[in-house]
Order: structure tokens, then sequence, then C-alpha cells
């Protein structure tokens, strides 16, 4: 999912919230933090965007980790990929 | 022949519960038993022990288990253990158990493992006491995990599997940043299991590493977490065994 919005002035206020990089480190704080226990989503800037990507156990958690990243991030342009884990039995096993 | 079914990180909560159990229910039919590599939760709350021990609950083949970094976070790991036990799985940490699969005697050396680095790039035991401890823990857990697989050694076991959470190599972290490599595993479990020897060594905790790797002495390594594999669980055929 993607939100191509220009980057407008953030929205949170002091020197240190209005830099990019400590902005996703505070992002990643809140997603290990909060009711998602995640420390396994990758959050980057990359042409002056944020990509946020990574895999998550259920569609809510998905759908909590884009509210949590758009929040965090308002005003910023974040491209997200979060993928909800696969839980099918897979289809050959391997020899060793 | 054995076949090793094997998933770490599912990371289940309140959310989560019945995801997993379709796919368990077929383990019968392609696997001899299932081992849970760790971060079975998400904070370590007996609620999420709860959701995963309804999960695996009287699955007909052995389940055998670690714990990982989240099922420590809310400081409470022997409930977990507990809750676990309580579903019929076997959790270990720093200890051996054989399972016995159609005749054929499995042995599993399982302990959580911790962080430090891998070799020239690698946390010392030196410092600070925060730090000596650090590296201290892992220490500890690699030789725990090293005397486990050396007493399933002398007890008649046709195969010998090594299960952690964190990684005892560099391989199977590979599409990680390399700067948090520490943080992920650590070489002194590597150099338990060649020590002891293992026939396979499966662990989890890196979700965006990879599947295949190995360690210096040549025992083959899988990181099964789930992000990794992309599947419930992954199949291991042990040839020979």
């Amino acid at each position: 999912m993607s939100d191509p919005a220009a980057p407008q002035e953030p929205t949170a206020s002091g020197a240190a919230a209005e830099n990019v990089e400590y902005r996703v480190a505070h992002l990643q704080d809140r997603l290990a933090a909060e009711e998602l226990g995640e420390l396994g989503v990758r959050a980057e800037i990359r042409a002056g965007a944020i990509v946020v990507t990574g895999t998550v156990p259920s569609t809510q958690c998905r759908e909590t980790l884009l509210r949590i990243a758009h929040e965090e991030l308002a005003g910023l342009t974040v491209h997200t990929d979060i993928v909800v884990a696969d839980n099918a039995r897979p289809d050959h096993a391997e020899e060793l | 022949m054995i076949r090793v079914a094997a998933v770490g990180d599912i990371h289940m909560g309140p959310d989560s519960q019945g995801l997993l159990r379709p796919a368990f229910e077929t383990l019968p039919d392609c696997a001899d038993l299932l081992l849970l590599a760790g971060d079975l939760t998400r904070h370590g709350t007996p609620e999420e022990a709860r959701v995963v021990a309804q999960e695996v609950r009287d699955l007909p083949v052995p389940v055998v288990a670690v714990l990982g970094n989240h099922d420590h976070h809310d400081e409470q790991p022997e409930k977990v253990t507990a809750l676990l036990q309580d579903a019929g799985v076997t959790v270990l940490e720093g200890q051996g158990t054989v399972v016995e699969c159609a005749g054929t005697r499995v042995g599993i050396a399982g302990t959580k493992g911790f962080g430090g680095g891998f070799v020239g790039r690698s946390a010392g035991e030196f410092g600070e006491p925060l730090m000596k401890e650090f590296v201290r823990a892992t220490r500890h857990s690699a030789d725990s995990l090293r005397t486990a697989l050396e007493e399933l050694a002398g007890q008649g076991c046709a195969a010998r599997v090594a299960l952690t959470h964190f990684s005892p190599v560099a391989d199977t972290l590979a599409g990680e940043p390399l700067e948090i490599y520490p943080f992920l595993g650590s070489y002194l479990l590597a150099e338990a299991i060649d020590t002891a020897g293992a026939d396979l060594a499966v662990h989890g905790h890196a979700h965006l590493g990879s599947e295949h790797g190995m360690t210096a002495g040549g025992v083959r390594v899988r990181n099964v977490a789930q992000p990794v594999i992309r599947r419930a669980f992954n199949v291991y055929q042990l040839q020979g065994a």
C-alpha cells in the first residue's frame, strides 16, 4: 500500500521530532512497545520517502501496524509493503 | 528416515487462535515430530501462551519447543513454559529430550541461546559488568546446549537435532542488516553444536534472514522463522536416521 501524498509540514513539535531519522526510530520503538510487540518490521528512509516492509502474524496486526505507521509518520510520504504470514502447510519436504 | 517439522516466530496473540491449527492437524501425514523455535508469543503473557497451547494441544505428533526473546518480555517464562507443558509440549532450556518416532529415537537438545555476534565481529566478556553478563549468558546457553547434545550421544539416538531461537551462524541471517547481527545470534552456539555433534540445527529469530546455512563443522542449519519459510512449518527429512 502506498500513500504518495507530497510531504507536508511535520505535525510533531520540537527539533528532534522534526528530524525524519528520529521519527523513524520512534516508530520502531512504538511498534515494539505497544500491542504488536513488533521487532521484525523494517522502516527505512529511501529517496525522500519512508518504506515500511515486513511480515506480521495476522490481518489485524497488519491493520494496526499501518495505522501506527501513518500516525507516527504523519505528513511524510510513506510506502508500505506488509505481508501477513502464510499459514498453509508445505507441499514438499526437504531431503537432507 | 525421520521427518522433522519445524517453525519459529509464530508470534501468536488473541487474534491468532485457530490460524495454524488446520495445518498442524495435517502433521501426521508428513512429519514425525514438530519443533517450535521460540517467539511463540508477542509479549510472553500467559494470555498469549494459552493461545499457543490451544493451537498445539493434543496434536498426534510430539511437540518440542524452546522459548524466544518475545516469550520472555512479560518476565514470566516459567508461566509460559508451564502453560505449554500443560498442553503436552516438551519445553527445553539447556536440556535434551528423546522422542520415539516409529521405532526410531530422535534426540533434541534445546536452548533459547542469545546474542553476541560471529567470529571476528563479536562481543567479548570484558569491561562493564553488564557487558560481561551479556556474553556470559550466551556462553552459559551454549555450554548447556553442548552438554545436552553430548548426553544425547549416549542414548541410542538415530539422529540429534539442536533447537535454538537465536542463530548459531551468520549464513541464515543473510537479508538482515549487518549492523544487527550481534543481536541475532552467536558463534558460541555453533561451536557447541560442532563440538558435540548434531545432524541438524534449527533456529528462528531472524525474520528477514534466509533458510539455509551450515556451521563451520558442516552441520546443516535451517532458519525456520515463519516470515522466512512462508509456511505454517517446513519439513526436513533426515536420511539414514
